[in-house]
């Protein structure tokens, strides 16, 4: 049929014709991955914006959130000549507000970390804890208040941890290479090893602590965004918002990843090379992320999990959407945290873990039912 | 030919840790060929074949469109040989035009998002491997044949001239695993040049214009398909005696691995079998199936007297039996007939077989005569098989009252029989 048509039309129209539906399939085609990341990323965004200003907006004082919003412009310097009640001001923008932002910063870190390294591994089980990360930074916290640095200045704490971090994940690193590549299970058996090794030291150095310190640092592991404060924010923003904007960048690669490592290879991509940047970058992600707010767990696994399931697993949207699912993750687990034991607080590591574990037990139920190797 | 040379490897060896995998390959490839890499399981091919798109690093040299591969980034190798690895298994839902884009990932710089053009190609080679319809289909939910025909078309995006695939037929069905192969040769003569490694001979034999036989790291044998795979290559190569022939039906080459297990137990038991020869007086088919369950129990044989062009003969000459052979639709001439009898008088046994009788062979009948023992086949009675006017039927009773009479199934038994009394 397509056939007659054509002959009917006259040479110089078929070809305008063709042209035009041309024009039509390459702008379908370009905004193919646009077009997701239009109808995702934004309704996530808004989501974001409304549980920021519920979130800073309860609490044992409870502000109206026209108020809430209208007391951090001012704070910006965007609206001015407006009182508010006494000491409001001071609540919303000094206490809580800075609060949800490192939440939101250590929500999206704990997130994006998550969903590349089970890209990386081509395990949907995998977490940023697998690099040994997380131990990693308890042992440099436990030194820090081993030797009670910690109190000396806010930002050793935070700087202990980090550090710590990246020395296990770079150990990691190193146990795991082999001939210039990286195995995949080399990694994660050199994680549990490395891990597994530093847990015990914690655990020795904390067994001549004093029993204030040990509490200290139980406090710290449970991960906790209790009195977080804009130094916390200083000191996460730029390294988080960095790291996460790189491994953007890289989403293309770690979709070619995910086919195998072997299938990249031979379309061009070196894997070992990327494995390593990736890497590095998730690892100063996760120990930013846990030298603010200390361990918190399942996030980095289930978010991506949960993404992943709803839009698929392309990580020029996977990446994006997990940063932002973790920030409303963690700041919901916050805020049940703050509010359900009222006027006590449950930390907010515990909230994920008791969502996150059940969680997890119906993923790997449903895995074994389906068969995936874990 | 240098002109249309698209690959060349020059005393390549490869190791893994002290494992010498490679040794010494050196291989010409000319633009069009299909080469079909042989050999048995550990020979080398998929160590060859990563070799060549620099997976896998060896010593010695590759030279690709005259471009030596170490000087190349791995996306301009990805951009001259595109591989086809045996393993196509996903476990994370792409849909399966993601994954045939990723053929284009050699063609785009870092975190570029795929053009118009680049799903147009890839469009294209999907709609060749009748793979379009699963466009947006997670390549997890598809079959193994869609996939592997999905993969395919990757490999095809990547558009290359080099063609490399890891046995791509395993785990498929026969309705699919010649399909690639038909996709191959179609390439081939549009100028593209493909290198596969192959378990099944049989399609080897028929897709590739070129075999390479692997054993040990080593190419043994290189060259046509028939060059390549003689009795000699097959048992060297594989380490068991094979039979290669021309498949009447099809025309192509067959080959058939005969059962030797029994025939090692029976002469370990008594190896009369190897001593003794059996003589085998067939015809019109009717000798091929007796030629096969007595060769394989060891016994030799020889056979007689047989037309040109009798697919008995063919099967014995498979076999590599002993033939005396007369000019086709004639009568068997004095000379065939003496020495005809001759191997009849030397053999232990012969066998009649369930063949018709007519004026030509004749001859047959008389020289079943000097058989020191005659078994003779009756499947049908030899009423039905009669077309010389009874003539036959007057010697072949003679015959009769002094042979042991069976069936083709029975034929093995009743020998052993007698042999052991």
């Amino acid at each position: 049929m397509s056939t007659s048509i054509k002959r009917k039309v006259p040479n110089r129209k078929r070809k305008i014709h063709r042209n035009n539906t041309e024009k039509l399939t390459k702008l379908t085609e370009k905004i193919e991955i646009y077009y997701k990341l239009a109808s995702v990323i934004p309704m996530m965004l808004f989501m974001l914006l409304l549980i920021i200003i519920f979130s800073t907006a309860i609490g044992s004082v409870n502000v109206p959130f026209k108020d809430t919003v209208k007391i951090i412009l001012k704070n910006w310097g965007l609206i001015k000549n407006i009182t508010f009640t006494e000491g409001w001001e001071s609540i919303i923008f000094y206490v809580r507000f800075p609060r949800v932002i490192t939440t939101i910063l250590v929500g999206a870190a704990l997130g994006t970390s998550g969903a590349v390294m089970q890209g990386m591994f081509r395990n949907p089980m995998a977490d940023p804890g697998i690099l040994g990360v997380s131990s990693g930074a308890g042992f440099g916290a436990v030194v820090a208040i081993y030797l009670g640095i910690h109190a000396k200045s806010i930002y050793f704490m935070p700087l202990f941890a980090s550090a710590g971090a990246l020395v296990a994940a770079f150990v990691v690193f190193l146990l795991s290479i082999k001939n210039g590549k990286i195995p995949v299970m080399n990694m994660i058996l050199s994680g549990m090893a490395v891990s597994t090794f530093l847990s015990a030291i914690t655990t020795a150095i904390l067994s001549f602590a004093r029993s204030d310190q040990v509490k200290q640092f139980l406090f710290w592991t449970v991960g906790s965004l209790n009195g977080t404060r804009w130094e916390d924010v200083k000191i996460s923003v730029i390294p988080i918002i960095v790291c996460t904007v790189i491994l953007l960048f890289f989403s293309k690669d770690l979709n070619i990843l995910l086919l195998g490592e072997e299938e990249a290879q031979s379309v061009g991509l070196n894997p070992a090379k990327t494995r390593k940047l990736i890497l590095l970058l998730s690892s100063i992600l996760t120990a930013t992320a846990v030298s603010v707010s200390g361990t918190i767990s399942f996030v980095g696994l289930i978010v991506p999990h949960i993404i992943r399931l709803l839009i698929g697993p392309d990580h020029r949207l996977l990446i994006p959407a997990s940063a932002l699912g973790g920030s409303i993750f963690l700041l919901l687990c916050d805020l049940i945290g703050r509010t359900i034991v009222a006027p006590g607080e449950l930390s907010v590591g515990i909230v994920t873990s008791i969502i996150g574990a059940p969680y997890f037990l119906i993923l790997l139920n449903r895995a074994r039912k389906e068969g995936v190797a874990l | 030919m240098t002109e249309n040379k698209v690959l060349e490897i020059r005393e390549l060896d490869f190791y893994i840790e002290d494992y010498h995998i490679l040794k010494n390959i050196n291989l010409s490839v000319s633009k069009g060929e299909f080469v079909g890499l042989i050999g048995p399981n550990g020979a080398g091919k998929t160590t060859l074949l990563k070799c060549i798109n620099g997976i896998n690093k060896g010593k010695g040299q590759i030279i690709i469109n005259n471009l030596k591969l170490e000087k190349l980034s791995a996306k301009k190798i990805a951009r001259e040989v595109a591989l086809m690895h045996q393993d196509t298994s996903v476990n994370f839902p792409f849909p399966a035009i993601d994954v045939v884009l990723s053929g284009r990932y050699p063609y785009l710089r870092f975190a570029e998002v795929e053009s118009a053009e680049d799903y147009r190609i890839a469009r294209k080679y999907m709609s060749y491997t009748n793979t379009l319809q699963f466009e947006r289909k997670p390549i997890t939910t598809v079959s193994g044949g869609e996939r592997q025909r999905i993969f395919f078309a990757k490999i095809l995006t990547q558009e290359t001239d080099i063609i490399l695939l890891d046995e791509p037929t395993s785990n498929l069905d026969i309705a699919h695993e010649e399909q690639i192969f038909r996709y191959c040769r179609d390439l081939c003569n549009k100028g593209k040049t493909v290198i596969a490694a192959v378990h099944d001979l049989k399609i080897a034999s028929r897709y590739c214009s070129r075999l390479i036989l692997l054993k040990d790291g080593e190419i043994i044998a290189d060259g046509s398909v028939e060059e390549v795979l003689t009795k000699e290559n097959i048992s060297m190569a594989y380490g068991v005696k094979a039979i290669v022939y021309k498949n009447n039906f099809t025309g192509l080459l067959d080959f058939y691995i005969p059962d030797f297990e029994d025939a090692i137990q029976d002469t370990k038991k008594d190896n009369k079998a190897e001593k003794s020869r059996i003589h085998i007086i067939g015809g019109c088919g009717a000798g091929a199936d007796i030629i096969r369950r007595l060769f394989e129990k060891g016994y030799k044989l020889s056979a007689g007297v047989l037309s040109k062009g009798d697919s008995d003969l063919n099967c014995a000459q498979a076999y590599g039996v002993k033939c005396v052979v007369e000019k086709p639709f004639s009568d068997i001439g004095d000379e065939k007939l003496s020495e005809n009898v001759e191997y009849i008088k030397g053999a232990d046994i012969t066998i009649l077989c369930n063949i018709p009788f007519g004026t030509y062979n004749l001859k047959n009948l008389e020289a079943a005569r000097y058989a020191s023992k005659l078994v003779i086949i009756e499947d049908k009675p030899p009423e039905e098989r009669d077309f010389t006017g009874g003539k036959a039927i007057e010697i072949y009773k003679k015959l009769r009252e002094s042979a042991i009479i069976t069936t083709c199934n029975k034929v093995y038994e009743e020998i052993k029989n007698y042999m052991e009394r």
